[in-house]
């Protein structure tokens, strides 16, 4: 399947129109959507933390870019994360719908990743700045 | 796996009769969902007072969303996912990020090098 073609598929009118298979359970359809919305919330807490750091921390001393450094890219992994956790609601109602096993997750990958990720570089920010 | 009415044996748990508790923590999820946007608001209305009003004002959409009627989830002939209203989600925190990121850069505690 091409790349646009299976961009396509992710979209609302596609999965609506699905009717492969049979029509879930309706508490693993609500289950599904809680799941995508606890995601949703965690990336709109990636995003709150990252502006947080930013706006409202006092700039490390000696390290005039360090908030920069941590803060955006917790804003733009929340919006990863956003989407990332869309595309994995997708397809799991599809596999709800199909009786397959769900499929593997990514989004905890991506979490982890981040967070060790934002770790390292406020270890590296604050180790900078008390060395100055 | 029982059906949607629970022709299994009724009585164990709750679920099994009723996909209403189901329905109403996804509805308390939702509403979670649209404070979780109320917080982010208040953060960025401390660095920029427009975009967190706009930011805020998200809030009460989402919150509407989530009280969309899906009809009934039971049945095959409608819709019974709201693709529709997740993905404006997905998209609504994309945007919203963008916006923060811009108010990151560009925010009252700002610009890099006057710090």
């Amino acid at each position: 399947m091409s790349w646009s073609r299976r961009l396509a598929t992710l979209l609302p009118r596609a999965v609506e129109r699905d009717n492969g298979g049979t029509e879930p359970d309706p508490r693993f359809t609500f289950a599904n959507e809680r799941t995508f919305l606890a995601w949703s919330r965690t990336a709109l807490a990636l995003v709150v933390a990252g502006l947080g750091i930013v706006q409202l921390l006092p700039p490390f001393p000696g390290v005039p870019a360090g908030r920069h450094l941590l803060g955006l890219p917790l804003i733009a992994l929340g919006a990863v994360l956003a989407v990332a956790a869309y595309v994995e609601w997708v397809r799991s109602q599809r596999a709800l719908r199909r009786g397959d096993p769900l499929p593997n997750s990514v989004l905890p990958w991506i979490l982890a990743a981040t967070i060790t990720g934002i770790a390292i570089i406020a270890g590296i920010v604050l180790l900078l700045s008390a060395l100055r | 796996m029982t059906g949607p009415q629970g022709q299994g044996r009724p009585g164990d748990d709750p679920e099994e009769r009723d996909p209403g508790l189901a329905r109403e923590r996804t509805s308390l999820a939702w509403t979670r969902t649209a404070i979780s946007f109320a917080a982010l608001g208040g953060v960025v209305l401390k660095a920029n007072v427009i975009s967190g009003l706009i930011v805020l004002a998200v809030a009460p959409v989402v919150w509407q969303l989530g009280r969309v009627s899906r009809g009934r989830a039971t049945r095959n002939d409608l819709p019974a996912v709201g693709a529709t209203r997740l993905f404006i989600i997905a998209l609504t925190i994309v945007a919203v990020s963008l916006l923060c990121f811009l108010v990151a850069i560009f925010g009252r505690s700002a610009p890099l090098s006057l710090r």
